[in-house]
């Protein structure tokens, strides 16, 4: 059973470009200064389409997570048990992800993680975390 | 019960302009062989019967969608089914909240002059008609396909997490967590008709199972099959039809945060805070004013943290305010009397159906065994997509008018 990947979009193509290049791409608003994940057309903040990509630093805290014993439909059934994180950058957005390079159980809250980008396929790249 | 500024609500609000005039629901549970819109329809009948009218007096259908259902417009395949051609209707969608929002619409569309008489309706069959497993998929393929499903987040991390982070900044622990659950156990145990009612214990609940850290399974709530109905009209039409019982709608707000998890501006106070204060500002009443309630319970973290966001009790102190008794018979609010998603039962929509149901019947006295002496005051809180839609309605009786 395959996992569910994600399929690109005109919002975010280059998003997934960049984690294929090693990179995790957060967008900079030129017009407030706004740091937002994920991609979009416009700020959330103040709606400007003046969007530049940065690469994030892959550093950032766990500011909650959950480990998964029962899983949520065939395609996740092998992984279990696994830890999803809910990652705090250290430029400020959170992000939904995994942990991995250790047991599920190591993680703990406010832990320091760094980005791993673990490539699916030609096309993605997923950001994952482990222990800094 | 005291008016704490019922002047301060507004002249123009839809406080006290609306009743319930008929209320219903299918059987619960396991229902095999029945589909949503035939469990719809039961309760439909059931909420005509109740208010004393026949179904061509219904101008105005509100539903939900049903997951098993094929019907994209369920609202009209529903008026199809049942024989009745209204002049006003809607499917609406915001998960778990949809329940309120059905009231919010249906009252304000009354007001409005858009409908007279209202089905509030909704019927799944999430247990029978779709499978659990099915229905676990169906939910967790909702959630966003780039940042969130890669990652094999089932539908119950996003309340984990919420609930995960609670514990470490207020010392919540599972055994508290646990006490909802076999708080709701006991009362459903009176409850004619529930889904579970053989008693559990804490221990129970942390030996049933690691479900997503820190939920063991009997934290979750049920899987099932069932509907719910109700009729709304003018409190003047209520009157003029000689309702016995009229249950008023006093407040009614929403509040919507987020759609990704990631994006949820605090993991432990929620849009409750924002739609309960709007809710209680329109009633003219406060927490402290409310007989009884339901509390949206998908999972036992959630009606600790949202006693605390509707201002039963401080933020914080969710867990031991149910550990304390504080949310059963005796203690300040009892809520979810007829034992909620947790034991009652859980069908999608029509599970929080079945909180305004318990409510609007306490409100009347009708609940036998399990009723709220002088219950005049109720809250019913409704919410979905890991706390990004939020609902809070607020009833009264004539009396609190």
């Amino acid at each position: 059973m395959k996992k569910p990947l994600p399929a690109p979009d005109a919002d975010t193509a280059e998003f997934w470009r960049g984690l294929r290049n090693g990179q995790l791409l957060l967008q900079h608003c030129g017009d407030c200064g706004n740091v937002q994940y994920y991609q979009q057309g416009i700020c959330r903040n103040c709606g400007g389409e003046n969007l530049t990509h940065r690469p994030a630093s892959g550093r950032g805290k766990v500011h909650s997570f959950s480990v998964v014993h029962r899983a949520p439909g065939p395609a996740f059934k092998g992984d279990v048990p696994y830890a999803v994180l809910l990652v705090e950058l250290e430029e400020g957005p959170r992000m939904i992800s995994t942990y991995i390079g250790g047991k599920p159980d190591d993680v703990t809250f406010d832990m320091d993680v760094t980005l791993v980008c673990e490539p699916i396929n030609d096309e993605i790249t997923l950001p994952r975390f482990r222990r800094a | 019960m005291s008016a704490v500024s019922k002047s301060s609500a507004r002249n123009n609000s839809l406080r006290g302009k609306i009743a319930v005039i008929g209320i219903g629901m299918s059987p619960v549970g396991k229902v095999p062989g029945k589909s949503p819109l035939w469990l719809a329809a039961d309760a439909a009948k059931k909420a005509l019967a109740d208010a004393g009218i026949q179904k061509r007096e219904i101008d105005g259908v509100l539903s939900s969608h049903a997951m098993a259902s094929p019907f994209h417009r369920f609202s009209i395949a529903f008026s199809e089914y049942f024989g009745i051609q209204p002049t006003f209707s809607n499917t609406l969608q915001v998960s778990g909240a949809t329940a309120a929002t059905m009231f919010n619409i249906g009252a304000a569309a009354i007001h409005g002059g858009l409908a007279e008489t209202v089905l509030v309706v909704a019927g799944d069959s999430l247990l029978s008609g779709l499978t659990p497993e099915l229905a676990l998929r169906s939910l967790t393929e909702s959630r966003d396909q780039q940042y969130e499903m890669p990652f094999g987040i089932p539908v119950a991390n996003t309340f984990a997490m919420t609930a995960h982070r609670h514990m470490k900044e207020f010392g919540t622990t599972p055994e508290q967590l646990a006490q909802v659950a076999v708080t709701q156990r006991r009362h459903a145990s009176r409850t004619p008709g529930a889904q579970q009612t053989k008693p559990i214990t804490v221990d129970d609940v942390l030996n049933s199972g690691m479900v997503t850290t820190p939920y063991h399974k009997l934290d979750c709530s049920l899987i099932s099959d069932g509907g719910a109905a109700f009729v709304l009209t003018s409190a003047e039409r209520a009157k003029a039809l000689g309702i016995e019982r009229p249950v008023y709608l006093l407040g009614g707000a929403e509040c919507y945060t987020h759609e990704h998890l990631f994006l949820m501006p605090s993991l432990t106070t929620t849009g409750a805070v924002e739609s309960s204060r709007r809710a209680y500002a329109m009633a003219g009443y406060g927490a402290k004013d409310m007989d009884v309630a339901g509390v949206y319970d998908c999972f036992t973290g959630t009606v600790i943290m949202m006693l605390e966001d509707l201002g039963f009790c401080p933020k914080g102190e969710g867990g031991r305010f149910v550990a304390d008794g504080q949310m059963t018979y005796g203690g300040q609010i009892p809520s979810n009397t007829h034992g909620g998603l947790l034991s009652f039962a859980h069908s999608g929509i029509p599970g929080s159906l079945f909180h305004f149901h318990e409510v609007i019947a306490q409100l009347r006295g009708q609940c036998g065994e399990r009723q709220v002496a002088d219950a005049n005051l109720g809250l019913v809180h409704s919410l979905g997509a890991g706390f990004a839609t939020n609902a809070t309605t607020i009833f009264g009786t004539e009396r609190t008018l």
